[in-house]
């Protein structure tokens, strides 16, 4: 009887550790020694506790109504048990797991701590489970951060490798495989990961400084380039014929005509697939109405202005908003027109609005890689380098808002002609489709789906030609003028009764 | 008597393995001083533009607490039933944070904007800068509005205006 009762409070107090998460230490490995450190498991995941690690960092830990908040050097970071974010500045740091709280107490994972003082203080932080030591170090100069990302565009899977910083490259292609060779250190954000939903990649996986993707067949081909601000190098991967040894790929198709003017113009419908935009009272969808203008749009610009014309969909499929942008960059497209339909929760919302991208959102995109560049550089605040690319970034970011600018009042002018609406006029937004774009772009919003009256018009033929011969003058006077003032078409010599410049009087 | 010990042990045993954990949000009546104060919050008027609104709301003296009510209220929508609700009406205020450099983060959810806001530009810029007029006007100390969703960065509220950064209130927008 004895024994069982003594069973039931071992058993007892086993649950009860269990229950109550219990920690075990760690070694938190210092430049300055070691020191034990209380951590916790839960779910697989290990989780250390943030009060001690800032101690021994010299920093401080606070609690509040929204959670908790870490300070280092002045950097704050501020974390809850909800959520797989921490923020620090205006940035987020994303942990594979949310933190928790035992006993009161936070639990981070070691990513929080990675994300947070390689931003508070340049330092490094590896855990390594197997001696169970969380090691915090000077972070090593010149690993180059890396993300990967793989999506399918019309048949072609974009596989984009963002670096922190340049790095030059090779590439080795074998029949099934290319392998990307950096020559430089990489923090690789994974080992290996499958693509199972893309036609053409089957796996990437890191090893060392390589990149290796696994391609669905030999018949794969591809091509690779590289953009700045942020660094990317790219591949676009397609089926076709396979190459023989040592023949390079089959190149993506270039601009027809390498001169300066409006050559390629690149027309995003709006919306697509599962992301039906806005619904009109009678049921007609964004994603379908501006499909149908699009397709139509496409075709006269090509017929009456000479152009190559571009969809960034042609037909009901999701396309992501960076994904968008990315078309028109990879296809050096000399004009971006994104084409929606309007939603309004007032009654009786009509008209059109054309809008260009806010300064705003342009700022955040350089500030953004000026951030990048200066991680490269070893966080130094004043990089004579980063800060020309930075100025000339905003330069041109600047005459892309100046062109955009024009290009959104031409179109707004011509809407205005058609429906008669002199209220709504050119807007500046943060619109995430006009983001990165790097040629003049801008958004229409053609009527209000909302609005019956406004629904029937776009669903009718002869309100989608009048809307389709208004874009195309827009963009044709847009054309004339833009290739007017870099002199590709010179203006109409002056008629014979233009008045002569004023003779300047004497004695005045 | 040794066997009541054990029961009692192992009770106790059982009462510290189901004890709850010390609550992480403390009482904010306790631990601020919350008084009544006049907020502005702003909703779409007839016009399309964002105009102010005059409520008396019991308020923490503690900005972090105070902001997570006035965004909770900014979502109830108007208290003049004729002004249409911007917000999907399932939509949520999950939390707030303040940051010392004048970021204030809204993290939104519900089961609209978790699955896909089918809405127009307009809308959706009327619903994304009546977070940043509100929290801005209210707290001048904040420059700048960080909206996430679920917790997480999101692209967009409804496939147009771009929450990738912190956003700066925009004067053009206010009645």
């Amino acid at each position: 009887m004895k024994r069982l009762a003594f069973s039931a409070l071992g058993l007892l107090a086993l649950a009860s550790l269990l229950l109550a998460q219990a920690t075990t230490p760690a070694t938190l490995r210092l430049p300055s020694g070691d020191r034990p450190v209380s951590s916790t498991q839960q779910s697989g995941a290990t989780y250390f506790a943030a009060d001690e690690i800032m101690a021994a960092l010299g920093g401080s830990m606070a609690a509040d109504s929204n959670g908790f908040k870490v300070t280092l050097h002045n950097t704050v970071a501020a974390f809850g048990p909800d959520s797989r974010f921490a923020v620090v500045r205006d940035d987020l740091i994303e942990m594979p797991v949310a933190p928790i709280v035992v006993d009161g107490r936070a639990y981070a994972p070691w990513q929080f701590y990675q994300g947070f003082l390689a931003r508070a203080s340049q330092l490094d932080v590896a855990w390594d489970p197997a001696a169970r030591v969380l090691q915090v170090k000077p972070a090593t100069q010149n690993v180059a951060g890396v993300q990967l990302s793989v999506a399918n565009v019309q048949g072609i899977s974009k596989v984009v490798i963002t670096l922190s910083a340049p790095m030059e490259y090779s590439i080795a292609k074998e029949p099934g495989a290319f392998t990307i060779r950096f020559r430089g250190a990489i923090r690789a954000p994974y080992v290996e990961q499958a693509h199972e939903d893309d036609p053409n990649v089957t796996k990437t996986s890191f090893v060392g400084s390589d990149l290796r993707i696994d391609l669905s067949g030999p018949d794969v081909v591809g091509d690779a380039y590289r953009l700045e601000n942020p660094f990317r190098v790219v591949v676009d991967l397609r089926k076709g014929q396979a190459s023989a040894p040592g023949v390079p790929p089959q190149a993506i198709p270039s601009r027809p005509v390498d001169l300066p003017g409006i050559r390629t113009i690149v027309i995003d419908p709006g919306h697509g697939g599962k992301e039906v935009g806005a619904i009109g009272p009678g049921g007609l969808m964004e994603k379908d109405a501006t499909l149908n203008l699009c397709r139509r749009l496409a075709a006269a610009l090509e017929s009456k202005l000479k152009t190559r014309v571009i969809l960034t969909r042609s037909d009901d499929s999701v396309v992501a908003l960076d994904q968008r942008t990315s078309i028109a960059n990879q296809y050096k497209a000399d004009l971006f027109l994104s084409v929606h339909m309007n939603a309004a929760i007032v009654k009786g919302a009509h008209g059109a609005e054309t809008y260009f991208l806010s300064l705003e959102a342009s700022d955040e995109l350089a500030k953004k890689a000026a951030e990048l560049e200066n991680a490269a550089a070893g966080g130094a605040p004043q990089n004579p380098a980063t800060d020309l690319k930075l100025i000339l970034w905003d330069l041109a970011q600047q005459d892309y808002l100046n062109e955009s600018s024009k290009l959104a009042q031409d179109i707004q002018e011509e809407m205005n002609r058609i429906t008669g609406v002199q209220s709504r006029g050119v807007k500046q937004a943060p619109f995430r489709v006009l983001v990165g774009a790097t040629m003049p772009a801008a958004l229409v919003e053609v009527a209000f789906i909302t609005n019956p009256e406004e629904e029937a018009r776009i669903n009718s033929d002869a309100f989608q030609k009048t809307v389709v011969d208004a874009l195309t003058t827009a963009v044709e006077r847009y054309k004339l003028d833009y290739e007017t003032r870099i002199g590709v078409v010179h203006p109409p010599a002056p008629p014979a009764t233009t008045t002569a410049a004023p003779v300047k009087k004497a004695g005045t | 008597m040794r066997r009541a010990a054990v029961v009692f042990l192992a009770l106790l045993a059982l009462a510290g393995a189901c004890s709850k954990k010390p609550p992480l949000t403390p009482n904010l009546a306790k631990e601020n001083k919350v008084a009544v104060r006049s907020v502005t919050l702003f909703f779409e008027t007839p016009d399309m533009l964002l105009g102010p609104e005059q409520r008396n709301l019991e308020l923490p003296e503690n900005p972090a607490g105070a902001l997570s009510v006035v965004m909770r209220e900014l979502l109830k929508g108007s208290a003049n039933a004729s002004v249409p609700r911007i917000f999907p009406a399932d939509s949520v205020v999950r939390a707030t944070f303040l940051l010392p450099d004048g970021t204030a983060f809204v993290d939104l959810g519900g089961p609209t904007l978790t699955g896909g806001w089918g809405t127009g530009s307009h809308e959706e810029l009327m619903a994304v800068y009546s977070i940043v007029s509100t929290v801005t006007t209210n707290f001048p100390e904040v420059k700048r509005v960080r909206i996430l969703v679920n917790g997480e960065p999101a692209e967009t509220l409804a496939g147009h205006i771009s929450l990738r950064q912190a956003l700066r209130p925009m004067p053009g927008l206010i009645r």
